[in-house]
Formats: C-alpha cells, structure tokens, sequence
C-alpha cells in the first residue's frame, strides 16, 4: 500500500524579523507526514514549536523553504489562498476549543462550510450527523456556553470534521481538560485516526504524545529526535542540518527512514 | 459571495446583536434619535409651512389685493383736530383696473367700517362689509347656513345680511339667527334693520378680511356681510371713529379691490399696468397699498427650502454623532471579539469575509436604529397631528432620505473597524485572551 504525502516539508526556515535583531524560529527542517499517519509534533518552549504549528494550518508563511499540503505549495500563497486552503483542507483543533459564543452547535460545526460558500440548511443533516458523532445528538440547539469543556471540545473535534480535511491539526487538545475528559478526547483521535484521518497533534505532554504512531521532537528551531512507532509508516528527509544536532539522538523507540522512501 | 451567504451573515449578525442587547440598544439609540429628529423636525416644517401657504393660496395666488391706507401727510394733520380726511381707493379705480388691465377675470371691491350690532340685549362691535355677491368666491369662505348675498340683494339695495359664525354666535346666543333681524346702530343717519339670510366662515383666521387694527390693536374679527350698494346708499362712506374722546372721520369710498387674474402667471407682469392705473389722477399721494399674495408665496416657499436645508444640516449633524458612537462601539466589539475573528481566519474566512461580517453587523445596526427612529419619529408626527391637532406632515422623502442616511453612515462609520478587524494577524487574534 502506497500512502501519498498529506505534508511536505522541506528546508522550511522562519526567521522574525523584529527591526534590530532577526530571531530564527525554525533553521531548516524536513519532513513528510502521510496520509492517515498519527504524528505529534513535541518541544520545549521556544524550539520553534508554536511557529511550525502556525505555518503548518498555513496561519503564517515561513521566511524560506517549502511547505506543501495536499501537493500544493502554500508557502508563497496569497492571505485569501491562504484561507482557502485552512478551509478546506484543515481541520482545527484548539486548545481553548474556540467555539463561537453566539451560535449553537450545530452552528459552530458549520462555520467552516460556511466559508466554503456552503449554506447551513443544505448541510444541516451532515453538521447534526457530526454532532452525534461526537455524541451530542441531545445538545445541537445548545450554546457552547451551555457545555462542558469536555462537551465544548468536542463540538470542535466535529467542526474540524465538517470540511473532510486532509488533516485534523490538534493544538494540545487535552490542555484546559482533566485527565478524565482529556482521555474521552484522545480516545475520539484515536478513533478517527483508526478510521484513516491524518492527525497532526502539538503538545508538551509525553503521555499525550505517546498515542502517536510518530513523534517529532523540536529543539532550537530543528527536528531533535523524529520517532516512529506502529506500523504506519512516517517518511521523514533527513534533516540536512543533521550534523548540528548529530549528538542529540536519544531514542526510545526509533525507526528513522531516508528521505525519499514512501512506503 | 452567493446571496444565501448574505443571509447567514444576517442570521449571525442578528446573533451577535443579541448576544449584548444592552450594548446593541444604546448604540442604536443615536441613530434613533437621529432619525426621529430628521423625520419629525421635517414633519413640524411642513406642517406650518403647509398651513401658511395654504392661507396664502386661498388668497389666491392669481389675486392682487390693493387696500386703501391713510396717506401719511394727513394722519399727521388728523392728530387732535376735527378733522375728515378723504383718501383712499375709489370705485373709478375698481371699474378702470377691470377694463383695462388684460387679463383681468374679475374685480371685487370691498367697503369696510366699524360699527356696533344689536340683537334684542346682545350688542356687538362688528365690522360692515358691503361686498358683491361672488365674494366667498374670493376668499372660499363657505356657506354654513342659508345663502350668501345675491345679484338682486346688490341690484335692489336689500336689507339682507350675511354673519359669519362667531358673530352669529355671539349676537344670538344659542338661537338661530335665520330670518331673524340686526340693527345695525349709526348715530348719524339713524339705525338700520337687515335680516339674516345666511351664515358663512372664513377658512381660518389668517384669511379673514384683512382688518383695520382698533384703537387698542385689538382687530375685529367679527364680521356682518350687506350688499355693497346697500352699504353706500345708508352709511356713505364716511366712517366715523369717537373712541377715547376723539372725534375722527374718514371718507374712504371703497377699503379694498381685489383683483383676479384668468392666470397667476399674468399676476407679477400685470402689477406696473396697475400701479400706473392707480397713480392716474392721484397726484403723487400714496393711499393704497398692493399686496401680491404669489409674492408672500414665492418668499414663503424659499424660507421654506431654507428651512429645509437647515434641518437637514441639523439631521445630519445629529447622524454623524450617532455614527461616530456606533463606530466607536464597533471598534470596542472587534477588540472584544479578536478571538472569534482568529477562529473564523483559521476556519477559512478571507478577509472580505470579515469585512463583511462586521459592516453588515454595523449596517444592521444602523437600519434597526432608523428602523425605530422612523416609527418613533412617524408616530410621533401622527400623534401630534390627530391628537394635538398641528399640523404635522410626515414626507415620504424624509423617511427615504433619514433611513438612507442610517445605512450610508452604517457604510461610512462601519468600514473602518471592520477593515481592522479583517487586518487582524491570525495568529495573534487566536492568542487573544
């Protein structure tokens, strides 16, 4: 079975440019995430983390290289090209669940159709179908301020459901959660992920991390460690800046491929 | 953008409306007060406006009204002596304007003096009008009971009389003065028995006769109509004044012509021919006076445009305070709402998309706000018309221009924070607390 690339990501650097000094966020990094691999992305604050995350929901453009999604490169992207593809393309996932306060539900699942130019009453049935998906078949009139966090996130696993996504890109999802919600959450990932979603998903927690077939870690704006686990295949290009962080391979579980193997 | 897509936005928006009445109502309510003052400040112009130029127009705009007034070389000379000054319009003048100014459908001369009525007790200072019988024609006074005077009362020199309702009311208090009798009392040439034949009223107050004030500025409003020949044949046209010991005698043979164009436009060209027909044989005396009411009505109708565009400043003025309150309210929203605008980019929304959300949210805010500030302002005109009985007239292009200006100041004053709110970065408005 051949898995195409959902990701593609080569040389991708972002330096921020505040005036006085230039500070590099990411310094080259490479890597290939398939479709319906379970990759999460890991990293102390300030390895650059928060800047891949941004460029990959194609939030921000990087300074240089190439990010492709879905074989397109977006790195050069307009902003409305730009918003074209997180719409279509992505599927969000925040920490902080960012449902919109004034709409219910089965409302909130819809947005993103909505900017697809796809009217609510011709995909109710789709959003109410994601909404028992998720098990809220008996809250679709609900206001999010009517939830529970864990109820309220999952409304946002549905919403980044709504478009079909390539990807669902899952910003510590677990974050505001207890231990007990956090874990309904992952289940649902998991789950979804069984069914052949692609998920990527940042996080700082290493249990949460462990539910990944793949898990990349960053460490001053480069790949530190890209660990896979499972049987799904991660390709990961090695990163060219190797030698710079040569030493930093402490592995637990490893199973590192060449760049160009896709199987 | 597809128009159900509008629709959505409409929806939303009403959503987020709701979501802080408080707010929404407050921001409103500048609008609103901006709307109610365009549409009732125009309603209350109209309205007198409209009762002034009606007054005007029943003078008639083809009219000319020429009015006999006292030389000034001889008031002077009247001060304090026995004295009769004779001046003022004759009827050689009625007859010359008739046949000899083109144009000319009709003349109506009018004799006026003030005089005393009795009725068994009741007596009532009145004002004679000796008139022809199309008088009502003349100033649409309308016939309330019986006839006015006719052609054979004028021909015959009858004892007919007409009364206007007031001095009918107060003459015959609760009777109906019919074919009842008026003496007409005159010291000189003895009293005068006429009998009522009708009843009429002026239209209103401003169209009355135009009268002579009485010594204490009081005018005489109310009025006794004989035939004009009667009237000349009995008191001549000597009008004698003994108020606060002072004799006065006047000899006016006729108080008043008035004029009737077939046309108002022939009025304003036909005015030097008259002039001239008046100064023949008077010898530079100014005794009369020509008052055009198409002039008053031209003048009235320029005040009124200058009015008009006074109000609208005010109305604009008002639009624009409520705008800047509505944008400043909108800039707070977009700052408050960072986070939902990140949600949306990351969801897919373009810019325009935001900028659309935000300018009809404004938009809406503004048409909801002229919204009630039309019905606010159209019910408060009503009110004031049928219940407190002004007139009040609500135009429609007030209501067309002051909810037009509520959506164009919507445009104006949303754009600003709904292009910020679209240049928001993503990222940070996500990170927004």
């Amino acid at each position: 079975m051949s898995a195409r690339p959902i990701i593609e990501i080569s040389g991708l650097t972002k330096i921020y440019d505040l005036g006085q000094v230039k500070v590099p966020a990411l310094r080259g990094i490479d890597f290939k995430v398939l479709e319906g691999s379970y990759t999460a992305i890991m990293g102390p604050s300030g390895s650059g983390k928060s800047t891949l995350l941004n460029i990959l929901g194609c939030l921000d453009r990087p300074t240089d290289g190439s990010y492709r999604i879905g074989g397109d490169d977006v790195s050069t992207m307009s902003d409305r090209q730009l918003s074209r593809i997180r719409g279509e393309r992505i599927g969000f996932i925040f920490q902080s669940y960012n449902l919109i306060q004034q709409l219910d539900v089965v409302e909130n699942i819809h947005v993103p159709l909505f900017y697809q130019g796809k009217d609510i009453n011709s995909y109710r049935e789709h959003c109410e179908k994601l909404a028992e998906l998720v098990g809220l078949s008996d809250r679709m009139d609900h206001r999010p301020m009517q939830l529970s966090g864990g109820q309220q996130q999952r409304v946002a696993v549905a919403r980044s459901l709504a478009n079909e996504p390539l990807m669902l890109l899952a910003d510590e999802p677990t974050g505001n959660l207890d231990s007990k919600t956090g874990e309904d959450i992952l289940e649902m990932l998991d789950k979804l992920h069984g069914e052949g979603r692609t998920i990527v998903m940042v996080t700082h927690d290493d249990e949460v991390a462990e539910r990944a077939e793949r898990v990349i870690h960053l460490k001053d704006g480069l790949i530190d460690r890209d660990i896979c686990v499972g049987k799904q295949v991660a390709a990961t290009p090695a990163p060219t800046s190797e030698a710079d962080v040569g030493e930093a391979k402490k592995v637990r579980f490893r199973v590192k491929l060449n760049r160009g193997e896709k199987d | 953008m597809p128009g159900f897509s509008v629709l959505r936005v409409i929806q939303v928006g009403f959503k987020s409306l709701h979501l802080h009445k408080l707010r929404s109502a407050l921001t409103m309510l500048g609008m609103v007060i901006g709307v109610w003052a365009v549409i009732t400040l125009v309603a209350i112009g109209e309205g007198a406006s409209q009762d002034a130029q009606e007054a005007i127009k029943r003078l008639g705009a083809q009219n000319v009204l020429i009015r006999s007034i006292k030389p000034l070389d001889q008031k002077t000379q009247s001060q304090g002596f026995s004295f009769t000054s004779e001046f003022g319009l004759k009827n050689a003048d009625a007859t010359r304007i008739s046949h000899t100014i083109p144009g000319v459908k009709r003349v109506l001369p009018i004799l006026q003096q003030r005089k005393t009525a009795v009725h068994g007790r009741s007596e009532v200072d009145c004002q004679i009008i000796g008139t022809f019988p199309y008088y009502p024609e003349f100033t649409q006074a309308r016939i309330v009971a019986g006839r006015f005077l006719t052609e054979s009362d004028e021909r015959e020199k009858t004892w007919a009389c007409v009364l206007t309702v007031g001095m009918a009311e107060r003459l015959f208090t609760g009777q109906n003065p019919l074919e009842e009798t008026v003496v007409i009392r005159e010291e000189r040439q003895g009293s005068k028995v006429f009998r009522v034949v009708g009843l009429i009223e002026e239209r209103s107050t401003a169209d009355k006769m135009p009268q002579d004030e009485d010594p204490s500025g009081k005018t005489i409003e109310d009025n006794i109509y004989i035939p004009l020949s009667t009237m000349k044949g009995i008191f001549g046209t000597l009008d004698v004044d003994r108020s606060a010991g002072n004799y006065k005698a006047e000899r006016v043979e006729l108080s008043e012509i008035r004029v009737e164009f077939h046309d108002a436009e022939q009025v304003l060209s036909s005015l030097p021919l008259i002039r001239d027909s008046l100064n023949k044989g008077r010898d530079g005396v100014k005794d009369y006076e020509i008052r055009v009411p198409l002039n008053e009505l031209n003048a009235l109708k320029q005040q009124k445009e200058r009015d008009t565009r006074m109000l609208l400043y005010i109305a604009c003025i008002s639009l624009l305070v409520g705008g800047i309150g509505i944008m400043n309210i909108m800039l707070a929203t977009v700052t408050e709402r960072t986070r939902e605008i990140g949600v949306r980019r990351a969801l897919g929304a373009t810019q325009n998309d935001i900028i659309v959300q935000f300018l009809i949210e404004t938009i809406m805010l503004c048409l909801l706000g002229g919204m009630v500030g039309v019905m606010g302002g159209w019910g408060f005109a009503e009110f004031r018309h049928h219940i407190l009985e002004i007139t009040t007239i609500v135009k429609e292009w007030s209501i067309i221009v002051a909810f037009g200006l509520s959506g164009m100041v919507g445009v104006f004053f949303g754009l600003y924070p709904a292009i910020r709110a679209a240049n928001l970065d993503p990222i940070e408005a996500l990170r927004h607390a």
